[in-house]
Order: structure tokens, then sequence, then C-alpha cells
């Protein structure tokens, strides 16, 4: 039955009530994360105040106490915003926690009896977002059990799940996780998230593409030479040691986020806007991606590992020296594929990604430089301080986009200088952008799956990458660790792999 | 955050006009030296010119300070350039000043400051009807002009008219309205005669906005939608305008109008009541009737000319839901019974904003509010009622 009052409201995107239910609710992610998203989306009125959160963990608790440690997260994490103590009053009345196991099919008849009653007493209509917030090995666990407690086909209302990354640690175990998964809930049903496309520029790639006129002409071999896309880290692995060992920085950032973003970078326009269309365009884009070969692999690919260094001006460790990492531990924590798009659009074009911990700057750009003008007026002496047409799109962070070209210097000579043309997020709205797990979480409860990762993408990410995982993993590989000092822009055979091409890497 | 601002006398004269090629001198000559003055020679700017949109204000009082404190919260989220318009229309001696100054954030260390920049005219006598003249040129090309004339214009006020034809927006706040049903119904008439070409944003409207937010969300629950249908009685308390306080305020009425525009509620031309502080008027939907009253309570803590409290009633279902503020317009609280049965009540945050956040949001609006001229045509509908019962 639709709702008269709300046609035409300035706040159009308002969930219906629900119920979340938060697997790991004493986790560090949903304490920093979590939480804090959906206090704020109750307190903007954007999910409605009848909904309700269901904590489970492990941890002995009682309502009162996950509400307490609820409200001490969300003091610490909500950043400056001060919270008001009778609005925090009437949404902790919807807060409820039950002390769960989550391979214990008996906590699961609990939880349904949990949320039948909160449907009774909170209008909440059977709608449920379970989000599994626990380690990836504990995903078929919680789907197992929902399914057989029937808690995945609902006789009213909607159910989604929320799964976080990793998605899978190669191929085959993201393949059998889809299978598993996909036998108790619809892929509909399934919410991959990945919160870098929760991110406002990365949302605004779409804007920027297909809202302006002028620049998706220019998109493609035609005028592009080459792409790059920078995604660096500050920080070391920190507490993560034991996790990243089996990870490294291809499983943990560029099989995932990197990808997203270069889907969104090189897809073809949409038939429109929904959900469907738009990941059946990002799947289409990767599809064209060439395979690597194992030649590929040891030609145009670069890994590497940090040694000790400084980071803004403080000594820290190499990462052999970190916790619960091996001292001869053979993990990468830098790497650069050169990529290439076989189709009409990229033919010839490539795209350089590097990713990596320990970096000078904490920054995630794409940065597209285009081709030089097919014909120079000017003399090489003029031309000295000038480089080529420049796009760069800042996902995080001072999000924005800068355009860089060509100007003359003012004087009686012709000089020529590079000049850019800047958007600053901040600037132009003086808004505070949202956090992503607060547009991601809006999202799920409103049943819009655009900015998730269907089965075909993490698949096909996977693909993508298999045969360099193969490749490094093999006992011939010599590469000596570590190749980079922390605190640099990562090992210099990066720089070399980019410059047999005749270009180089951007400083960002 | 906190602006700063730097001013310089630009000249003008009543004879001669406004010298808008110097004024512009002057503007990029003040660029120069706050760029010098922060950056020295060979660092790179820390300063950064920005202007997303043109706002011209409309003052008829000297209120600078107001003005000042307005703009600096415009600032921070919409850095513009702002042509400032006071005039003196009472005065027989005519005069024309301007002065020109630059309004920055102030922001944390190692940050760009973001500016933007101001040009004052003041005019008196028969120059004001003029100035319209002297602030098209000022305009910067390809970005939105807004146009905040506080008070509900006149509809033969050539100064407005000139100014709303330059203008993508027009930003007015009903609620500084001495008298509520001459403005509003004069008002939506501005609207409609120009068919769809004035758009129009009301402050007035965007403090209103968080409380239909909230009612609509009673039938957003699917066991609650039926009692929308069978609702019978809506009772909206009000502070009435002290200029006026025979009339129902603009708020309350543009409320009401929201209701009838939205729920296709029409209005019944018998059985509108008068009795001193309360007014009540018939709807109808179908075969059912509803009665809409306005109850005027002075006084009611901090709440000037606003609503306090919507009661939504359905005698045949026994429901009842109501809105109302809690703690001095800080939050609203919301109840719903259903028969005998009182289901929880909420306390939801209200975004007490300052009526320079306000008109930021509504910088931010481009396009026509559908719903605000359905809702201000059906608020001028019910005041014609009002009006001719009471004559």
């Amino acid at each position: 039955m639709n709702n008269p009052l709300r046609e035409g409201m300035r706040l159009a995107r308002v969930a219906e009530p629900c119920v979340v239910v938060i697997f790991g609710a004493s986790g560090d992610l949903a304490k920093r994360k979590l939480l804090p998203a959906l206090y704020r989306l109750v307190q903007q009125r954007l999910i409605p105040a009848e909904s309700a959160i269901v904590g489970l963990a492990r941890t002995p608790m009682n309502d009162d106490e996950f509400r307490a440690l609820m409200r001490s997260a969300i003091d610490e994490y909500n950043g400056e915003e001060r919270i008001d103590e009778e609005v925090w009053q009437s949404f902790a009345q919807g807060i409820f926690y039950l002390t769960s196991d989550i391979k214990n099919a008996d906590d699961y008849r609990k939880l349904d009896e949990l949320l039948k009653r909160l449907d009774r007493e909170r209008g909440t209509q059977g709608n449920r977002l379970f989000y599994l917030s626990v380690a990836p090995e504990l995903y078929r666990d919680a789907v197992g059990q929902l399914g057989q407690a029937g808690l995945t086909r609902p006789e009213k209302g909607w159910t989604r799940v929320v799964v976080e990354k990793p998605f899978g640690y190669d191929l085959q175990s993201a393949r059998d996780l889809n299978t598993f998964i996909l036998q108790h809930l619809d892929e509909s049903q399934i919410y991959r998230i990945d919160h870098y496309l929760g991110k406002e520029t990365v949302q605004n790639l779409l804007v920027f593409r297909f809202a302006n006129g002028i620049f998706e002409p220019l998109w493609n071999r035609q005028y592009i030479d080459h792409v790059q896309v920078t995604n660096a880290e500050t920080v070391g692995v920190e507490a993560r040691g034991a996790y990243y060992e089996k990870s490294g920085v291809v499983r943990d950032m560029i099989q995932n986020h990197v990808f997203q973003v270069l889907a969104l970078m090189a897809m073809e326009p949409p038939a429109h806007l929904g959900a469907e269309a738009v990941r059946d365009e990002k799947v289409k884009a990767m599809m064209a991606a060439r395979p690597f070969t194992h030649e590929r692999v040891r030609a145009e690919t670069v890994r590497g590992q940090y040694g000790a260094g400084a980071i803004n001006g403080e000594a820290v460790p190499a990462y052999r020296e970190e916790k619960n990492v091996a001292p001869d531990s053979r993990t990468e924590t830098f790497a650069m594929l050169t990529m290439y798009f076989d189709n009409w659009r990229w033919s010839g074009v490539p795209f350089f990604v590097r990713s990596g911990k320990r970096l000078p700057k904490r920054v995630t750009e794409i940065a597209i430089q285009f081709k030089d003008a097919p014909h120079q007026l000017f003399d090489e002496k003029t031309m000295e301080q000038v480089t080529p047409n420049q796009l760069v799109i800042r996902v995080q962070p001072d999000e924005g986009i800068t355009m860089r070209f060509a100007a003359k210097v003012p004087g009686q000579t012709t000089r020529i200088r590079d000049v850019n043309m800047d958007f600053r997020y901040g600037a132009s709205f003086g808004v505070e952008l949202a956090e992503a797990y607060e547009r991601l979480l809006l999202d799920c409860v409103l049943g819009d799956s655009t900015l998730f990762a269907r089965k075909d993408m993490t698949e096909r990410g996977w693909e993508i990458v298999m045969p360099i995982l193969e490749e490094w993993s093999e006992p011939h590989e010599n590469v000596s660790f570590p190749n980079y000092e922390a605190g640099t822009w990562g090992p210099q055979s990066s720089h070399q792999l980019i410059q047999n091409t005749g270009r180089r890497w951007r400083r960002p | 955050m906190q602006t700063q601002t730097h001013q310089h006398m630009a000249g003008g004269s009543a004879s001669e006009g406004i010298d808008v090629d110097g004024l512009e001198r002057e503007l990029s000559s003040m660029w120069a030296e706050l760029t010098r003055e922060k950056d020295g020679e060979d660092s790179s700017p820390s300063v950064m010119r920005a202007c997303v949109l043109n706002l011209i204000l409309y003052s008829q009082h000297d209120d600078r300070e107001k003005i000042d404190t307005l703009l600096d919260e415009v600032t921070v989220s919409h850095p513009c350039r702002s042509l400032v318009l006071i005039a003196d229309r009472e005065t027989t001696e005519a005069h024309l000043n301007a002065y020109v100054s630059t309004r920055c954030q102030l922001n944390a260390r190692g940050t760009k400051q973001i500016c933007g920049e101001q040009v004052t005219i003041e005019a008196g006598g028969a120059v004001v009807e003029r100035i319209a003249s002297a602030v098209a040129p000022l305009l910067v090309p390809d970005v939105p002009v807004f146009l905040w004339w506080k008070d509900v214009p006149n509809e033969d006020d050539k100064l407005f008219n000139r100014l709303a034809e330059m203008s993508d927006r027009i930003v007015v706040d009903s609620a500084s309205s001495h008298h509520p049903y001459e403005d509003l119904r004069r008002f939506s008439r501005m609207i409609a005669g120009r068919g769809g070409d004035m758009r129009a944003s009301d402050l007035n409207w965007g403090r209103l906005t968080s409380w239909c937010a909230v009612v609509a969300h009673f039938w957003d629950v699917p066991d609650y939608r039926p009692y929308l249908d069978a609702i019978d009685r809506v009772r909206i308390d009000y502070d009435p305008p002290e200029s006026a306080p025979e009339e129902v305020s603009a708020q309350a009425l543009l409320v009401a109008g929201w209701l009838a525009s939205r729920l296709g509620w029409q209005v019944e031309t018998t059985g509108t009541e008068s009795r001193e502080r309360n007014k009540s008027t018939l709807m109808r939907a179908g075969e059912r009737v509803i009665n809409i009253e306005w109850r005027a309570l002075k006084g009611v803590s901090g709440c000037e000319r606003m609503i306090s409290s919507l009661t939504f009633t359905s005698e045949e279902t026994g429901a009842e839901f109501q809105v109302r503020w809690k703690q001095e317009r800080t939050k609203l609280e919301t109840s719903v019974k259903i028969g005998d049965e009182q289901k929880v009540s909420r306390v939801l945050a209200y975004e007490g904003r300052t009526d320079g956040e306000r008109l930021s949001s509504e910088l931010g609006i481009l396009s026509r509010d559908v719903v605000y001229e359905q809702s201000l045509a059906a608020a001028a509908h019910l005041i014609e009622t009002l009006r001719a019962r009471e004559k």
C-alpha cells in the first residue's frame, strides 16, 4: 500500500522498518563502523525508529550490557558529533542481544523467537538484514544455520544477508562459497559488501562519466594514452599479521576494491541505472581484461615487501618484524599489475595498477593520462615544463577531481606551464561526506544492490588474479624480500616496468 | 566553522551609479593581496577563491550583523558571490554606495582556505528602483542565481520583479510574515501566475520538513497504513503571530495545505468555525469528512509562529497519531495509540538549524518544489474559506 504523504518529499530514500541482525556484534568492525553508521541512519530518520538491532556473539551479555557497549562504541567512533541522550535512549530501546554460538542450531531457534516478537512489538514486518561481521570461515556456518532454521526464506517481508570481504581465498573457494550460499539464498538476497563502492567519489565516477557530455567522447583508446590506479596505504599490517600472511595485497585489496573501481572506470554505459544493468556492464568490462599468462606475470607485474623505513618521520619496522609474521615471509605487501582490456574501447591502452602498504602517503586515485596533441606548434624549450593532459579522480582522502592542462605563463615571452583545474567535494559542496558504511547499510535496507558485488564479479576478480598468485607461489620464484623501504613508492622494479613503456608513475 | 572577512570601499554615487568594472578590479586586487598575505611568493596558494552560485540578498533594513551571520553560515557550504542590497525606500534622499569584501572559512591548519566574495550596495530613495541594473553585470556567469527576499514580496514591486527575472530561484521566509493570510495568498498567486517559471523556496517550509517526514513515517509502517484512510480529525497546535493574533500562522496553514494536497482532501464550503483562539474547517475525502482544527497556544516555549503539535485521530478505529515538540524544539516526540493500546512512543532528533543553515540547504535545490507549490495553493484555498466565514 503506497503512502501518499511520501510523494515528493525531500527525504525520499526512507527504508521500511526492519531488524538488523549483526553476527560478530562485539567485534571490531561492528564497533568501529556498523553501530555508529546505524545510529546515524536512525538519527537522520533514514531508517525508521521502529527498526531494531539484534547483536549476536559468543561473549555473554544481556541487552543492557550490549547497549552500554554500543553506546561506548558510538561515543568513540561517531566523530565529533555529540550524542543526544534522549534520542539515544529511544534508539536503545530497539537494541537487543543474544549470546549465541554461530554453530549452534538452538541459538537460531532463540533468534527466530526474538525476531517474531520484534515483528509483533515493533511492526518490523518480517524484514531482516543479517550482517556477517565474522571471520570468513564462519560464513558457511551462519548461512547454513539460518537456512536450516528457516530464516532465509521468510513467510513475509524480506531477508537479506550482507557478506564482508574476503569473499573466498581463491577462485575455487569463492565458487564453493557462492554455491553453498546460493543453496540457501537467492542472488538477490546476497549483498557482498565492498566499502570502496560506498565512497562518494567512486559513485561519482558514474555521474562524472555518464551525466556529462564532454568526457565520454574522450573516454577511449583514441584519446587516452594510459590509466594509472594507485591505492596506497601508509599503515603496515598492524594487528592483522596472521590474516595478512595468508592474504597479501592482491587478495586483500586488488582482487576486490581495486577491481571494483577499475570496472567502473572501464565499463560501457549501462542501459539504465538499475542494479543489474550496472553490474552487467561491470562484469562485461572485467571479462575483457586480458588474462595473465605465466609469461605476462613475469613480464608485466611486480611484487614487493616492505623493509624497515620511516613514515611521516617515524621509524617503522619491516614487514617480517611485524607481530604474527614469519621472519622469512614471502607475502607481498606491494603489487603492480599492467592490465589491458581487449575490447573496442580500450584496445592497446595500458592500465597500470599498484597497491601497497607502508607507502609515503595514504591515497587512492585514478589518473587518466591523455595523448599528446597530434602536432606540436611550440618548440621544445617552451614546452619543457609541460606534461600531457591528465584527469585525476581522487577517491580518498580529499575526494575530488583535478584536470591538468597547459597554460601560458603571463609575460612578454611564450612560456607554457601546467596548471590544475580543481574540483574538491569539500570546496564545492561544503558537506561532510557520509561514511561509506552508512550509505551501503542504507542501500541494503532499501534493497538497492547496485553498489554490491555480484557472484560473477567476485569470481571474475579471482579468475584474473589466480595466475599471478600461482606464479608468485612457485618455489622457483626468487624475488628477494624485502625489496622496498617503508615510506617509498614501492620497489624500483615497479618504476622500471612503467618506464620501459616510455611512461612514469605520477606522484600522487 | 568560523569565517573571516576583509572589506574594501569601492565607491558609487547616486548620480553616476556604480562603477561595475571598478568593483571587479577592486575584487581582483583584494584577491591578489589576500593570496600574497597568506602565501608569500613561493608557496602554493593556501587560499582558494570559490564560487558555486550567486546569492542576491535584499534587505530593507540596515541589519548588517544579521546578514553577516547569515552569510558566514552560507559560505561554509556554498562559497559564492553574494550581492547584498540594503535598500532604504523610505528616504527621499538618493544615495548609493558599494563595498567589496571576501569571506573565508577559517579552516584547519595546512588545508586550503575556501573563500567567497561579497559586493554590498547601499541605496536610498529613487536609486533603489535602479539597482537591479547594477546587479546584472555583477553576476558570475555559468553558476545559478538565488534571490533571498526575506519578506513575502509584492507582485507589483518592480525591483523584485527585475531581480526575480535574473534569478533561478527565489527564497522567502513566510515565518516573518505579519499577515499570513494575505501574504500566503499573494505568494501562491505569484507562483501560479508565472506558470512554473518562478521556482520558489520558503524557509518556513524547510522548517516543516522534519514534521512532515515524521508524520509520513507513521504510515510507512504497513500495520498502520489503513488508519490513514480513516482519519476524521486533525488538530494543529500553533503559536499565533503577534502582529495578527486572529490569524492562523503561516506554518500551521502550510502543514494543513500539505495534508490536503497530498491526501486529496477537498475544502467543504460549509462547516468553517472561528471561535477566539480556535478555528476549524471541514474537508472531504469521498464520503469521509475530516475536521481540521487549529488551536492557538500562546507562549508555548520557543515555538514562535511555529506549530507545536499535530494530532490525527479516527473516531471509527479509535486510533490516534501524534507528533509534538519535546524540550524546547530540540526533539520531536511521537506516539501512536490504537484503541486502548498505547504503542511505543519515540523521541527523535530535530535539527534545530539557524536561518543561515536553512538558507544553505535551500541553495542546494534548483528544481521546482511542486509539493510546496501545491501545499501553498491548498493553504491559500483554506485561507479563503476561513476569511469568507469571518466576513
